[in-house]
């Protein structure tokens, strides 16, 4: 970058700027043309189908005809079944785990991978595996250590004389494993937001706080924090929507289960979409928690773009 | 923030001066530095266990005993359509990545570089679409996509993997553009370049990093993604790996060996690509990219 950096600016010493040519600019037009691959493109993957979804959720279509108009019938039926309330609950307590707990691990180690240590390189490359390896070969193997009474996880446990906990029949421990399993898949990228955020602090801050005497807690609760907070919301930001939204960490795992116990909203749209053939009723689900999702983005977008400008 | 996260070599810098002061407080850098060591590849090692279990079944015989032998990965290879399942999967990942940094590349430069209500506008619009769930937009795509004899076919797989990409590919190259001065294209328009001559001459020929970041991104997507295939693809020949790995649970008893030669297979491409371009991976930019404008 440096070289073309040198090149442009002696090819303009040489050759004086023409003056009375206009300079060009980037005018709205062209930046129009630039950006309309990506507007169309949104337009008729993202835009398109929520618009057409929007039209579903009022209706009792299946896949493949549209249905008659049913009104907020299919909204009246999904308020005031418990398993959606149930399915709200879940998602609520999975994205919270998942976004704190992924963040909290994350930034322990993007902390320990600033300071000197041997082979950190490695370390790098090696935690983020998780988040690379694909979910369903993940899965698969949480599966193998943890599914049956036989896995090498609740043998493990056995030995132990923690009992033989059945991880993924009984509801409460297949949700800790759900959320266990998010934590896993997750850190890896609050580890990489977090690194990244921690290379922008200027290291003199430190040298001043240590002179005073601050306590390394002291130093990262009452410098290091503030000074990544706003990086630290978006990146909260991001991974709640993740969470929301997300589907194959749920499914591949427990696939809902046991009964209803890891069901989430997203999981819960699909079965009704695609086991009940419920359309209404599954895009109503969706919708439903997408309205919530998207007040809530953009709500706690605004806010960040206010502290910015301040 | 912007400029400096959005820079990998900001990740990348490591060793940095000040840890030499904090170090003397909490008593010797060697002894410090060992321990550091030692809790890292503590941790690293229970956090792999999945991968690594993963790999030992792959390689032990299914028959009994712990010789390693590569016969799962012969049997997957010659019994199933796994071969098939991996091309297919390339494919969809190859013309993802292309067509997803060949159309976010132009809209980051916008977004980067114009300042005004309607540029801002579609920030905000790019931030709703990224918290849309795909299980909304599958449904209508499906269908959409039947009436033109697009289900059920790997090109109309990857259109939808580039949609899914757009907003966060868009917001790293922007990110990327937004450490390239300014300067660099308006001296190429002084000397009679385009707006779009620049971008392509100047712009994008220097940011083989923000490129390359997109790209990893995008394959990651196309290469993972389990929920998308499984709702476009009926028929085994045309399955991509993750719905070819799922396949294997159908039967009655689960053969791990197989299983997990397949997840093998499958998790190698985004492993060695990693391995070698992850200086240049950054998602500190989005942060950056989000708020910045």
């Amino acid at each position: 970058m440096t070289t073309t950096l040198t090149s442009a600016r002696s090819a303009k010493e040489q050759r004086p700027p023409r003056m009375r040519r206009r300079r060009p600019g980037a005018s709205p037009l062209t930046l129009l043309m630039l950006a309309i691959p990506s507007i169309v493109l949104i337009a008729l993957i993202s835009i398109y189908p929520f618009v057409y979804a929007a039209g579903q959720s009022v209706r009792d279509g299946s896949l493949i005809s549209p249905g008659s108009f049913v009104g907020l019938e299919n909204y009246r039926t999904i308020l005031s079944s418990p398993d959606f309330w149930h399915a709200a609950l879940f998602t609520v307590v999975f994205t919270v785990v998942g976004v704190f707990g992924s963040w909290a691990i994350g930034m322990g180690l993007a902390l320990l991978l600033r300071t000197r240590v041997p082979a950190s390189g490695v370390f790098k490359v090696l935690l983020m595996l998780p988040w690379i390896v694909p979910i369903v070969v993940s899965s698969t193997a949480w599966n193998w250590l943890v599914a049956t009474p036989d896995s090498p996880i609740p043998l493990l446990f056995k030995l132990l004389g923690w009992g033989q906990p059945l991880f993924l029949a009984d509801p409460i421990l297949a949700a800790i494993t759900v959320c266990l399993f998010k934590v896993w898949v997750s850190f890896p990228f609050m580890m990489l937001m977090t690194s990244s955020a921690l290379a922008s602090v200027d290291g003199s801050v430190y040298e001043a706080a240590n002179m005073d005497g601050a306590s390394r807690w002291q130093q990262f609760r009452d410098i290091t924090l503030p000074l990544i907070a706003r990086s630290t919301y978006i990146s909260w930001i991001l991974m709640t929507i993740f969470c929301v939204n997300d589907f194959p960490t749920i499914y591949l795992l427990t696939g809902g289960g046991p009964v209803q116990a890891t069901t989430s909203l997203v999981v819960l749209a699909y079965r009704a979409v695609f086991q009940d053939f419920q359309v209404g009723q599954g895009v109503a689900i969706a919708f439903l928690m997408t309205l919530v999702l998207v007040i809530v983005s953009v709500v706690l977008y605004r806010q960040i773009r206010k502290s910015e400008i301040e | 923030m912007t400029t400096v996260s959005s820079q990998p070599a900001a990740i990348a810098a490591l060793p940095r001066p000040r840890k030499n002061v904090r170090q003397r407080v909490s008593g010797g850098p060697e002894r410090g530095q060992w321990l550091r060591f030692a809790l890292l590849a503590a941790i690293t090692a229970v956090v792999l266990i999945p991968v690594f279990v993963t790999v030992v079944l792959a390689f032990l015989p299914t028959t009994g005993g712990t010789t390693p032998t590569l016969q799962n990965f012969v049997d997957v290879l010659s019994t199933s359509l796994v071969g098939q399942w991996m091309s297919n999967s390339l494919q969809v990942t190859f013309v993802t990545v292309i067509v997803s940094v060949a159309v976010a590349a132009p809209a980051g430069y916008v977004l980067s570089r114009g300042r005004n209500r309607l540029v801002s506008g579609y920030s905000l619009l790019l931030f709703v679409i990224q918290s849309l769930p795909v299980i909304t937009a599958v449904i209508p795509l499906y269908i959409l996509f039947a009436n033109v004899g697009l289900v059920d076919s790997l090109l109309g797989l990857s259109i939808v993997y580039v949609g899914t990409t757009m907003s966060v590919a868009t917001w790293m190259m922007a990110a990327y553009f937004d450490s390239i001065p300014a300067s660099l294209e308006e001296a190429a328009w002084i000397d009679g370049c385009s707006v779009f001559g620049g971008f392509m001459r100047i712009v994008l020929r220097n940011s083989l990093p923000g490129i390359l970041s997109t790209a990893i991104f995008a394959f990651l997507i196309a290469w993972n993604d389990y929920l998308i295939a499984i709702v476009f693809l009926k028929s085994d020949s045309v399955f991509t790996l993750p719905l070819g790995l799922q396949s294997f649970f159908q039967q009655n008893t689960t053969d791990w060996g197989s299983v997990m030669a397949v997840s093998v297979l499958m998790m190698l491409p985004p492993i060695i690509i990693f391995a070698f371009l992850n200086r240049f991976f950054s998602v500190g930019g989005i942060g950056g990219s989000l708020a910045g404008r």
